[in-house]
């Protein structure tokens, strides 16, 4: 009897709860849109892109089409996957727009994406797109070598990777957590795939990481104390990627760059439509609009992006974007192998090789 | 009789509730890690057990948060005790001030200690100016920087739980014991002290939860050393949510097996005898003496706002320009007219502004109803309750929100699971859930310190239950649930791991807006978010530190 009593009072009381919530909720929806819709359709965009670019193509794309109001959340590719995941049974994003394709493809096994094929789909690929149509290119990320320019004169500065592990760079090396990090993965990835391609294992490519682990002065989490580490010389040389480099030198950070001479990894930065999106049409608008001439130049000039997009009138895009396609050197990246092995790889550095280059390597 | 049994239906009726949003999404994840493509197996347990950086990691954890909670008391009690018994000009608002480091926001709080403390910091400048050092004299990272972090953040917990006891302590209790003849010393050993045992023991239970889930810290300066949260997130990252589920699974049992000696501890010290007459405070005659105890209350509040100056600071520098000086070389207002420009911008504020209130209310409700009705009984479902309300601390946040994402983004009604992903639900309910432990500490402790004479009393004069609640049980009750909604209210409107999972376009919190800014290494925007996040928290408290302390 007693234990009857409970249910039907637990009963009561999470109906109870669960109604009032409910009509909290329904409250403060009907203030929320009593001050915010303002009729035009609302676009929900994920997105690691960061604020900058994301103000910046939300104002233009509006200005094209002022019925949709484009919103965004800046968070990162990983999370996105994890948010996506999450929200399959009551989707609330429109557009998946940023991300290497390796975590695009997770993004497929999981069936989080829908198939849509951008008017721009001729003028791009043939790497980074994905099977069914499910996500095309926008961008290209290049890895670059990244140091302090007033400390480190340009004329002095790593010109490879190799001349990274010389012993004037011991301990002044930053290092962006690879766990943590599509683009530290890629490069992490790209020595091991060169090892296995010269020798036939990773062997080689371990040990080049054990010395690599011996000449980093700090790890750091998060990309923000990284650039706030090199800003303030705390290390001097670090691995990162040319766009985010662009964009604090941009804001007056003293940082140069240089490309890897031997080569370096380019990543696909990729976009898709969102299975389930609750509102499609404007997110195919939204994507098509990403990969047009104006928007690809806009991204370039603005905010760094190197486009995906080939044959851009040369007068619309920035000097800088024709130097870099002279300058770079891409390494013909085994982007299936490091989907399908990366997180072994990654497992067995953080486990043997992460803090074991001092005692390896004494100075 | 009916009395009884209708405590036994609210005992039940919390036992349920608290089992449905605090138990039930751990059990779902717990067994997640004892899963693999979809049959049960010891795969991810083993692969746990045979990697010695797990373990690492998790002895790592482990002795951090012992450390947490001794350097946190070292620091908390002490303090609290100077600022409650000793009097002097400005003991209020600097008794209230110490309470500050709570308030510093998450990210760039943390950010403020690496310009402060760190290697091209302005201590290490200054360290280097006065030996004329060639090179930086430390290094900020690993242990030593996470325990700094700690150490100055949660000693809070320790500060305000001790004051809330010590404003509890009848000046009688002194009195008599002074006429008994023991001294000062004595008398705080023998007989504060141990009346202080629940507020001391919710205290190192809160450090030493916080501490185990703690992730800014290590995330930030952790570098190579290895803890538990960290490592979570990095399996996470590398895909194998297996071996993240056992993770989360071994650090969570960690924290029961804390909880439990703690508990065991945490024996009931019978009720102390009021008169209602708030302690006197210690007052010095000689103008030295008071000069001094002045004095070193100002410094050590000075001392303590450090970070928060620091903040200040590089709230006021535009991006870019403070590199290796001192200190900064030119100041601006850009930062904070950035915010004030953009209307999409302030959002945040109102939303985590909202939310925590919410948040706040409720889990001040349910662990009023549950403390009063299972803080004096030993049955298991009172003990059932305390265990529950402890537990959301025993996880770390990214993980509890991960739990609680997997659990409310099914619709299977029949399994009390309902779809609350991407809803304006889901976060201020884990809010509300994550602040459980600080409430019902808070309250535990208040109403096992009445004296349960006054409610006999109360009902002998014929006060009804409702009124001898009202007039009685709730005013002696006001130090406790202040100081509990105040930090609730705190952690809540400041979080930031639990909502960088769960929050959505209309809920986006303050936390993220700071995230999303230093995303762009735009730490002076970061930085006066910071500020105005610290600003809005610091009346909070001012508003509590003036409603508690007088009650």
């Amino acid at each position: 009897m007693t234990a009857l009593r409970a249910l039907a009072a637990l009963t009561a009381l999470t109906a109870y709860r669960y109604s009032a919530a409910r009509s909290f909720a329904v409250a403060t929806a009907l203030l929320l849109t009593a001050c915010g819709s303002d009729g035009r359709t609302p676009m929900l965009v994920y997105s690691p892109h960061g604020r900058d670019q994301l103000v910046l193509l939300e104002h233009a794309f509006e200005r094209e089409r002022p019925d949709i109001d484009v919103r965004w959340l800046d968070m990162g590719s990983q999370e996105i996957l994890d948010r996506l995941r999450f929200e399959q049974v009551n989707p609330q994003a429109d557009v998946w727009f940023g991300g290497p394709s390796s975590i695009f493809d997770r993004g497929v096994a999981d069936t989080l994406l829908a198939p849509y094929r951008p008017e721009w789909a001729d003028h791009v690929g043939p790497g980074g797109i994905g099977p069914d149509d499910l996500y095309y290119p926008a961008y290209r990320t290049p890895a670059i070598i990244a140091y302090n320019n007033i400390a480190v004169p340009d004329s002095q500065a790593p010109t490879d990777w190799d001349e990274i592990l010389e012993p004037r760079w011991r301990g002044k090396v930053l290092i962006r957590d690879p766990m943590a990090s599509g683009t530290m993965r890629a490069i992490w990835g790209s020595i091991l795939v060169r090892s296995i391609r010269e020798t036939g294992d990773t062997a080689q490519g371990m040990a080049w990481l054990r010395r690599l682990d011996a000449q980093t002065g700090a790890y750091a989490l998060n990309p923000a104390i990284l650039n706030e580490k090199l800003l303030r010389q705390e290390g001097l040389v670090t691995l990162w990627d040319l766009p985010d480099i662009l964009i604090s030198r941009n804001k007056g950070m003293p940082f140069g760059y240089k490309f890897p001479v031997s080569g370096t990894v380019v990543i696909e930065d990729g976009i898709g439509l969102v299975r389930g999106a609750p509102h499609p049409e404007a997110a195919r608008e939204f994507i098509d609009f990403v990969g047009s001439v104006a928007a690809q130049a806009l991204a370039a000039r603005e905010v760094f992006r190197l486009p995906a997009r080939r044959g851009l009138p040369p007068d619309s895009v920035p000097a800088w974007v024709t130097e870099v396609e002279q300058e770079m050197k891409i390494y013909q990246m085994d982007w299936a192998l490091l989907s399908e092995r990366g997180a072994a790889w990654m497992s067995w550095w953080d486990q043997h090789v992460r803090n074991t280059g001092a005692r390896a390597y004494p100075k | 009789m009916t009395s009884s049994r209708g405590r036994g239906l609210i005992i039940g009726a919390l036992v349920l509730l608290l089992a449905w949003l605090v138990a039930w999404p751990l059990v779902l994840t717990l067994v997640g890690g004892l899963r693999d493509a979809g049959a049960w197996s010891l795969v991810h347990v083993r692969a746990f057990l045979d990697r010695p950086t797990e373990l690492a990691a998790l002895w790592g954890s482990l002795w951090i948060a012992l450390a947490s909670v001794a350097l946190a008391a070292a620091i908390g009690v002490p303090l609290a005790f100077f600022f409650s018994r000793y009097d002097f000009p400005g003991r209020r608002i600097l008794g209230a001030m110490v309470a500050l480091p709570a308030v510093l926001p998450p990210l760039v709080g943390v950010l403020a200690f690496m310009f402060l403390f760190g290697e091209s910091g302005f201590l290490a400048h200054l360290v280097r100016r006065i030996f004329s050092l060639e090179a930086a004299p430390w290094r900020l990272a690993g242990w030593p920087a996470i325990l700094l972090v700690h150490g100055y953040s949660m000693f809070v917990y320790f500060y305000l739980f001790t004051r809330a006891g010590l404003a509890s302590i009848d000046a009688s209790v002194w009195e008599a014991a002074a006429s008994l003849g023991a001294s000062r010393t004595r008398t705080v050993t023998r007989v504060v002290l141990p009346l202080l045992r629940p507020h001391l023991v919710g205290a190192a239970l809160l450090t030493f939860m916080t501490s185990l889930a703690s992730f800014s810290a290590p995330y930030l300066f952790g570098g190579g050393f290895r803890v538990m949260t960290t490592q979570i997130v990095a399996t996470r990252l590398n895909g194998d949510d297996g071996l993240a589920m056992v993770e989360t699974t071994a650090l969570t049992l960690v924290a029961l097996a804390a909880l439990w000696l703690l508990r065991r501890t945490d024996t009931d010290t019978g009720a102390g005898g009021s008169k209602g007459t708030a302690p006197a405070r210690v007052a010095f005659r000689k103008p030295a003496v008071r000069t001094l105890i002045t004095m070193t209350g100002w410094l050590v509040v000075a001392v303590l706002l450090l970070p928060h100056v620091t903040l200040l600071l590089v709230s006021l520098v535009p991006a870019g320009t403070w590199t290796t000086e001192a200190l900064p070389p030119v100041y601006t207002t850009g930062n904070y007219l950035t915010l004030i420009h953009d209307p999409v911008r302030a959002r945040p504020l109102v939303n985590s502004l909202w939310m925590a209130t919410a948040a706040t209310v409720a889990s001040v409700g349910i662990a009023l109803a549950a403390a009063l009705v299972a803080s004096r009984r030993r049955s298991g479902g009172a003990r059932a309750i305390e265990a529950l309300l402890a537990m959301p601390w025993a996880v770390p946040g990214t993980v509890f929100a991960i739990a609680l994402a997997a659990a409310f983004s099914v619709n299977q009604p029949l399994a009390l699971r309902f779809v609350l992903v991407g809803t304006l639900l889901l976060l201020p309910l884990a809010y509300t859930i994550r602040n459980l432990p600080i409430t019902s500490r808070a309250l535990f402790a208040g109403v096992r310190r009445l004296d349960p004479a006054l409610g006999d009393a109360a009902a002998s004069l014929g006060a009804g239950r409702w009124r001898s609640l009202w007039r009685v049980t709730l005013p002696l009750l006001r130090p406790s649930l202040v100081a509990g909604a105040t930090l609730a209210f705190v952690t809540a409107f400041g979080d930031f791991v639990t909502s960088i999972l769960l929050y959505t376009y209309d809920t986006r919190p303050i936390s993220l807006e700071i995230l999303s800014s230093l995303r762009q290494s735009d730490v002076g925007v970061a930085a006066a978010y910071g500020v105005v996040l610290m600003l809005v928290s610091t009346v909070v408290f001012a508003l509590g530190a003036d409603r508690g302390s007088s009650g």
